[in-house]
């Protein structure tokens, strides 16, 4: 029992969740998560083999890398069931829970082979949760996601199987990027942590899902990316610039954003950013800090996509420019939001802070000054756009007369468990430390750390309170902002199909050229046939075009001769 | 914006001036702790006064500054990308 792959379990559960009533798929669903987490009592080591055409599939491996992952990943499953409570419908449930399976039983796979498929599973069954939300612009946002999760998987078949022809292995160790396979590899674990350019995806379909999708998708798909690189391509120096340039980059989207879920898409995307440069770094520190970074961010995270979760439930629209004044109507889901937006911007005391400085003093023991620099700017921009942005224009800013009351029970619950652990994290790190892949001795709350960032913070804080009061805030805008989506969305079909036309009219004006070219040819063997020169002597046109035929072939031929 | 001054509204503002109170308290309480405390950073500029004071208050302008500058460029209508509807 216990040999099974942890998250497979979850995943043959779900298949049986449409049979099961409401309130007893719910529990059934906490137990297979609880039962999947026993599983990892086994320890590191490699527990499960298959033998297969020759290779060796390892469906389970666990090591100190891949534990915090299992860890956090069953938490998030855990939350995602109990704020998604209220739902008596099976379907969300069934996608949420294979999904967090499928991304669980990835992080155990040991070659990879069993890492596509496990990787292409997270992208098959998490679609239902964006499908799930039933509009339109939901079903295009899902297919454009289906597209690119799909895309990742492939490039990362194609790397393996240029691993397994260059190596004969097809074990998921750590690469040195330079041969084809391993830059495939490379790009497919790029589209699913969401690099510049890459991130389309992210900020078209997360928002587009449901309440309680959302906050399934924010968990899995990008960390499990993050833990493959950390996996695979630790110490890459590219990530360092890749990573820099996403924690900088989504922060100026954010700031004009107006759904206020995808400036959360925009905020996850900067987050992952810490954690590539981390993995960048590659160093004992530096990893320690990507995966605790990973490990705090997914319930910090969670937490504010519920939060807005349970704003969007309640009031109906998730767009700043409309809401506003919640803060008596929904006043637990305004404090949850705030211990969220405080996390994330690693406050002291909050869980961001203790994850977030191993990397930041990680990366100054590199020297790599310009890159510490932009993270340091990139924090201003965290709480900028999550600290301040999220919770100010969703419960207070303006009063727009809303009629409204707390969410549901359950939802209250999920958002209070997380709240509480972004709290205890940040007070107490030792039991987060001591499952990080390597030995920690490293003690966060130094006085010039504490001091430092709460300056950062509280300046920052007042520079927003200062463009208020002046009016020099932007206000919010119902609009859309361009992302890199934009370029398949809309630079893609504006420059191709005018191509395309051209390519079909060029196409068609030479088959009416050849026709034309047939016809005239015809009418002259019949000219011909007719004309009073020929005579009776000429049997048929058939005849005649054997006979010009014939000529042709002569006229080749003594070309052909004559060269 | 069209906004009636309710008391939600009065609330909000009473909370907004005793929000901008505390942090210029704690402000206060950061520049008077700066003279006591030897700070010390990464980077040897980081040790200079209110150095990330300084820099969290700049950079959070440049951001906003440059985020009202984004919105000329890539901002656009609700209904941009409603495929069919008007689209040409």
């Amino acid at each position: 029992m216990t040999s099974l792959p942890p998250g497979l379990l979850m995943i043959i559960v779900a298949a049986v969740l449409p049979f099961v009533p409401h309130m007893a798929r719910q529990i059934v669903m906490l137990a297979a998560i609880a039962l999947s987490a026993y599983g990892l009592v086994l320890g590191a080591g490699t527990h499960l083999v298959w033998d297969v055409l020759g290779f060796e599939l390892v469906l389970y491996r666990a090591d100190a890398l891949s534990f915090p992952f299992a860890v956090i990943f069953h938490i998030a499953a855990a939350l995602n069931v109990i704020y998604s409570w209220h739902d008596k419908h099976w379907s969300q449930h069934c996608a949420a829970l294979s999904y967090a399976g499928a991304a669980i039983a990835a992080l155990h796979a040991g070659d990879l082979i069993t890492l596509f498929i496990w990787w292409e599973a997270t992208a098959v069954t998490s679609v239902f949760l964006i499908l799930a939300a039933g509009t339109l612009t939901a079903r295009r946002a899902a297919m454009r996601y289906l597209i690119f999760q799909v895309l990742s998987g492939v490039l990362l078949l194609a790397g393996a199987a240029f691993y397994a022809a260059n190596t004969g292995s097809i074990a998921f160790t750590k690469m040195t990027l330079g041969d084809t396979a391993s830059w495939l590899i490379f790009i497919a674990f790029g589209i699913k942590a969401a690099f510049p350019l890459l991130n389309g995806w992210l900020q078209d379909a997360y928002p587009e899902a449901t309440v309680t999708g959302t906050v399934a998708l924010s968990a899995f798909t990008t960390k499990l990316a993050i833990y493959a690189l950390a996996r695979g391509f630790a110490g890459t120096e590219y990530l360092i610039w890749i990573g820099a340039a996403m924690t900088a980059l989504p922060v100026f989207f954010a700031v004009i954003e107006n759904d206020l879920r995808r400036v959360l898409a925009f905020s996850l995307n900067n987050q992952l950013g810490f954690m590539v440069v981390a993995v960048g770094i590659g160093s004992e520190l530096a990893l320690n800090g990507a995966v605790a970074h990973a490990f705090v961010h997914i319930i910090y995270k969670a937490l504010l996509f519920m939060s807005m979760g349970a704003v969007l439930h309640q009031v109906g629209t998730i767009k700043a420019s409309e809401l506003g004044g919640l803060y008596r109507n929904m006043p637990f889901t305004m404090i949850c939001c705030v211990i969220g937006a405080m996390s994330i911007s690693a406050f002291p005391l909050f869980s961001g802070f203790v994850a977030k400085s191993l990397t930041m003093t990680a990366l100054g023991d590199t020297g790599i000054m310009w890159a510490y620099f932009v993270l340091l700017f990139a924090s201003a921009g965290v709480l900028e756009h999550s600290g301040i942005k999220i919770p100010y224009f969703a419960f207070f800013a303006h009063d727009r007369g809303f009629k409204t009351t707390e969410a549901p029970i359950n939802m209250r619950v999920a958002m209070g468990i997380a709240a509480f652990l972004c709290i205890a994290i940040g007070v107490y790190p030792a039991p987060l430390y001591a499952i990080l892949p390597f030995a920690v001795d490293y003690h966060p709350y130094d006085a010039s750390h504490v001091t430092g960032q709460m300056q950062l913070l509280i300046f920052a804080m007042l520079a927003f309170v200062v463009l208020i009061r002046m009016r020099l805030y932007p206000p919010e805008i119902p609009s859309v902002v361009l992302n890199s989506d934009w370029f398949y969305r809309r630079l893609a079909p504006r420059i191709g199909l005018p191509v395309l036309r051209a390519v079909m009219l060029v196409w068609g004006s030479l088959l009416c050229q050849l026709r034309g070219f047939v016809e005239a040819f015809w009418l002259a063997i019949d000219r011909v046939m007719r004309s009073p020169v020929a005579g009776p002597t000429i049997p048929g046109p058939a005849a005649l075009v054997q006979l010009l035929l014939l000529l042709v072939v002569l006229a080749l031929g003594y070309v052909a001769a004559g060269v | 914006m069209t906004e009636k001054p309710t008391q939600k509204t009065a609330d909000m503002q009473k909370m907004g001036r005793i929000f901008t109170k505390a942090l210029l308290a704690i402000a206060v309480i950061l520049a008077i702790l700066e003279v006591f405390l030897h700070r010390h950073g990464v980077a040897a500029i980081e040790d200079s006064f209110m150095f990330p004071a300084i820099f969290g208050f700049f950079a959070f302008v440049f951001i906003v500054q440059v985020g009202k500058w984004l919105r000329r460029m890539i901002m656009r209508p609700e209904d941009y990308y409603e495929e069919g509807a008007s689209d040409d």
